[in-house]
């Protein structure tokens, strides 16, 4: 947890300054865009976080996030280039698709003994490409599709203006099953042993290939979950929707507290590590101090946004830097504190022996 | 073996007592988290001398060899090298004061060649320059000359057996001019011939003036090869014996720390041998020459003794069906048993202590609840769901049982001693009543203490009618605790062997291949 508790900490510390700042941070209209963004990310963040458990990597989160929003234009628009067909059968359609791309590449991961690296990577591409066919290079527009409420809308609406979008009740779904899944069923416990020591696992019993199989299902699932929400949030699908998400997702779950090794990470984390993520995105636009020129008019000092991936970059090699050396000084007060090697219970003390001498 | 040992005895003698050390360590201590691996040894190394360094698993000996390598950094201890204070801070610094190590497990780079090898580290170029491969090769073919290994330099490493690449070991310590070489086991995967070639080298580099420590649990070949024996137990020095002096029985009493280890292991009472368990029928293991057959019944230890490579790892496993075997028949109590994978063995109460605990017996950043309960966590599970205080129970059942010593069961088991790491994992399968518990080199790198504790815990088990099958190297844990023995020898099954004819001289002989087949008939 000590990782999980040390970002969150850097976190509200973050809020706190930011909205010290500037007072717009907590307006009303940025909390729930921001909050919005958290739980896109959140989403599919989490599915990343299973893969990422078992000591795996999955790269086509990306391009699944792509091509379940192009699936569901194409099938449901009513736009030039969609095909008309009800939501009920685009969404689940799209889902589906997801679920195969996982399937498939856990099977390949797991039954062929190929790298996840490399199988996430090929699945990257040819998604990204198969993409890039339906919408033959062009946009895709939702129009009027009653699936643009599913972004923008909401509950609990101020002004028309919602306070909970329904992408954070979303957000909020996936961790109530990811919480249970992961901290309290046997599955959760499998794939925390599986990353720990696959083949103390295998020895153990697990049935790993089809742990870790479903691990894949799961994080292209929730990605394509992901993908209805930004399908719906941007409206126009093109093939360059979710492009390089899969690495926000990568780098929020480590910045929760998940290794790449395997075996560690929680759901708080990887919901901290992607509320991170965001508000450094969003913190850059916000953050500002106010000065004086050299004629005495008052003036606001903002960031360039062009150190956005400078600061984005720095803050998650700090939070790992940070974190091993934590990790380096526990280990060694614990080689410290070592007892000496305890001697046979059941055998009779010898005498002191004399000391060598040279 | 074909030295006199007198002479040679005679020879140390005077060259200890006239001339300083080569190298000498005072004081080193090394501390890992859990255990106290080495407290304030002192040991001194002599030019043209082979120092034995003997003890137990778990004794030390591998811990000062890679502290005087440089592998680790001791906490405490002072080294002085021709009377001159050192540090041994890392393995550069080893090298530059020519200290060679030869690892167990090789250090060669099998997709690289001979020559490659030798010089690794040690091209003589900057890392932009080619390398001088025809200046390698022709140093490279003087050094093998010198090892006796006659094949071209630029035989690929991953072709050669594994003596071959001891030699080529020895050649890159040779190529630094390293003034002390230190040897770990470096018979224990060789064939008999092999360990010839390289003991007749040891008896060059010898002659060369290199101090030599050789690291070896074989008595003979220590007895016939050392000047000077140092015998360590629970990382502390235990006694040191000259070549005239030495004697396996006063070795022995200085490793375990009394003269007769007979108390060590638990009284064997005569029982009724239960119904037939397991039962081996021509099980062809994948690379064994032929099919194997045994049985065991509840109740009965059957210890498998063989030399390192002898393939009672791998029937191990085909029994645990981690790499089935193909042809033959088995069954469990009866009835038909043909395992595809671990989880086929385990639902049928064949359960395996494995070898190599850390890789395959434990997941180390777990708890000691979470690892005990792993195998059966989902029989305690409802609706999927893990039943934490159901597993915490059984957790605490089998730390009181063991003895094992954690500060609580939420303890991650990476911080635990091996003994008690081997504990959790029994512990985890005792909690799933096995039939058939197959332990293999249940005490390898624990404490003499836990041993003791191990071996009770398995006669235990036994009085409760589990047939256990225990692979083991140490000859007389095999015969301390087995009611009937299996001799294995380059993977073909050579003798069973009743208490009666239990010797260690009658099992060496057989697991060397000295001894033609016997007893197979015995069941």
């Amino acid at each position: 947890m000590r990782r999980e508790l040390g970002i969150l900490a850097a976190l509200v510390v973050g809020c706190v300054v930011l909205g010290i700042s500037n007072p717009d941070f907590t307006g009303q209209s940025n909390v729930v865009n921001t909050l919005r963004q958290i739980s896109m990310l959140g989403i599919f963040a989490l599915g990343s976080a299973f893969v990422i458990i078992t000591g795996g990597i999955d790269l086509s989160v990306g391009s699944v996030i792509g091509l379940t929003g192009v699936i569901i234009a194409k099938l449901s628009s009513h736009e030039s280039g969609g095909l008309g067909h009800s939501l009920l059968v685009a969404i689940p359609v799209a889902l589906g698709v997801a679920l195969l791309i996982g399937l498939a590449q856990g099977l390949l991961i797991t039954r062929l003994k190929l790298q996840p690296f490399i199988v996430t990577l090929g699945g990257m591409l040819l998604i990204r490409g198969v993409s890039q066919t339906v919408v033959q290079g062009a946009t895709l527009s939702l129009g009027a599709s009653p699936l643009v409420q599913l972004a923008n809308g909401g509950l609990w609406s101020i002004d028309g203006d919602p306070l909970i979008p329904y992408p954070a009740l979303m957000f909020l779904g996936a961790i109530a099953v990811g919480t249970y899944l992961l901290h309290f069923t046997v599955f959760g416990r499998y794939l925390y042993a599986i990353g720990g020591n696959r083949d103390a696992a295998k020895y153990s019993g697990i049935d790993v290939k089809k742990v870790e199989t479903l691990a894949y299902v799961i994080s292209a699932g929730l990605a394509g979950v992901a993908g209805i929400a930004y399908a719906a949030y941007i409206g126009q699908m093109s093939q360059q929707v979710g492009v390089a998400y899969e690495l926000y997702a990568i780098a929020a779950v480590v910045l929760g507290g998940c290794s790449l090794r395997g075996g560690e990470g929680t759901v708080l984390g990887i919901v901290v590590g992607s509320a991170m993520m965001r508000v450094i995105d969003n913190g850059i636009n916000m953050f500002q101090i106010p000065y004086e020129d050299q004629n005495g008019v008052p003036r606001l000092w903002r960031l360039n946004p062009n150190w956005t991936f400078v600061i984005v970059g720095g803050v998650i090699l700090l939070a790992v830097v940070l974190d091993q050396v934590v990790h380096i000084m526990q280990a060694a007060r614990r080689t410290r504190g070592a007892m000496p090697a305890r001697l046979p219970v059941n055998l009779p003390k010898e005498p002191a022996r004399p000391p060598l001498g040279g | 073996m074909s030295f006199e040992p007198a002479a040679t005895a005679a020879r140390a003698e005077s060259a200890t007592a006239s001339r300083s050390p080569l190298l000498s360590m005072r004081g080193v201590s090394k501390r890992f988290p859990g255990v106290l691996a080495l407290s304030g040894v002192s040991i001194d190394i002599y030019a043209g001398e082979v120092l034995a360094l003997m003890g137990e698993n778990g004794a030390g000996k591998s811990t000062l060899m890679n502290v005087l390598g440089g592998v680790l950094t001791a906490d405490d201890g002072e080294f002085t090298l021709d009377g001159a204070p050192i540090s041994l801070g890392s393995v550069r610094a080893a090298k530059g004061h020519g200290i060679a190590l030869i690892h167990q497990e090789l250090m060669l780079a099998p997709n690289l060649d001979i020559a490659s090898n030798i010089f690794l580290g040690n091209e003589q170029k900057r890392l932009l320059q080619p390398l001088a491969r025809t200046e390698m090769n022709r140093r490279a073919a003087a050094l093998l000359a010198r090892v006796g290994l006659r094949l071209p330099p630029t035989t690929p490493v991953s072709t050669l057996t594994t003596g071959q690449q001891q030699l080529v070991e020895v050649a890159k310590a040779l190529s630094v001019e390293s003034r002390i070489i230190v040897m770990d086991e470096p018979t224990s995967s060789l064939a008999a011939a092999e360990s010839e070639q390289l003991f007749a080298i040891i008896h060059q580099l010898r002659a060369d003036g290199i101090g030599i420590v050789y690291i070896s649990h074989r008595m003979e070949e220590v007895l016939a090869l050392s000047d000077r024996i140092s015998v360590m137990r629970d990382g502390r020095n235990a006694g040191e014996l000259s070549r005239a002096d030495a004697s396996y029985d006063k070795i022995v009493a200085l490793m375990v720390g009394r003269e007769l280890s007979g108390a060590y292991f638990p009284i064997k009472t005569e029982k009724e041998p239960g119904e037939v368990m397991l039962t081996v029928e021509g099980l062809r293991v994948p690379g064994a020459p032929e099919g194997v057959s045994f049985s065991v019944r509840g109740g009965e230890i059957l210890g498998f003794a063989g030399l390192v490579g002898s393939g009672r790892t791998e029937l191990m496993e085909a029994l645990f069906g981690v790499t089935p075997g193909h042809g033959g028949q088995m069954s469990v109590e009866g009835q038909p048993f043909a395992p595809r994978s671990p989880r086929d063995a385990i639902a049928r109460g064949v359960y395996l202590v494995p070898e190599d605990r850390k890789r395959h017996g434990l997941v180390l950043p777990m708890s000691v609840a979470e690892n005990a309960s792993l195998p059966s966590v989902g029989v305690r599970a409802r609706f999927g769901v893990v039943n934490r205080s159901a597993d915490q129970r059984l957790a605490e059942t089998e730390v009181k049982r063991l003895h094992i010593k954690t500060p609580s069961i939420h303890q991650k088991v990476v911080t635990l001693s091996g003994g008690n790491q081997q504990k959790v994992v029994i512990g985890k399968w005792l909690a799933m009543s096995p039939k058939v518990l197959i332990l293999d080199e249940p005490t390898r790198g624990i404490d003499v203490g836990a041993k003791a504790e191990i071996y009770r815990h398995m006669a235990e088990l036994a009085a409760e009618g589990i047939a256990i099958l225990m692979v083991s190297s140490d000859l007389e844990e095999v015969i301390g605790m087995s009611d009937r023995v299996v001799v294995m020898h380059e993977r073909r099954l050579k003798g069973v062997l009743g208490r009666a004819q239990l010797t260690q001289q009658r099992i060496a002989s057989l697991m060397t291949g000295q001894l033609a087949t016997e007893g197979l008939t015995g069941t």
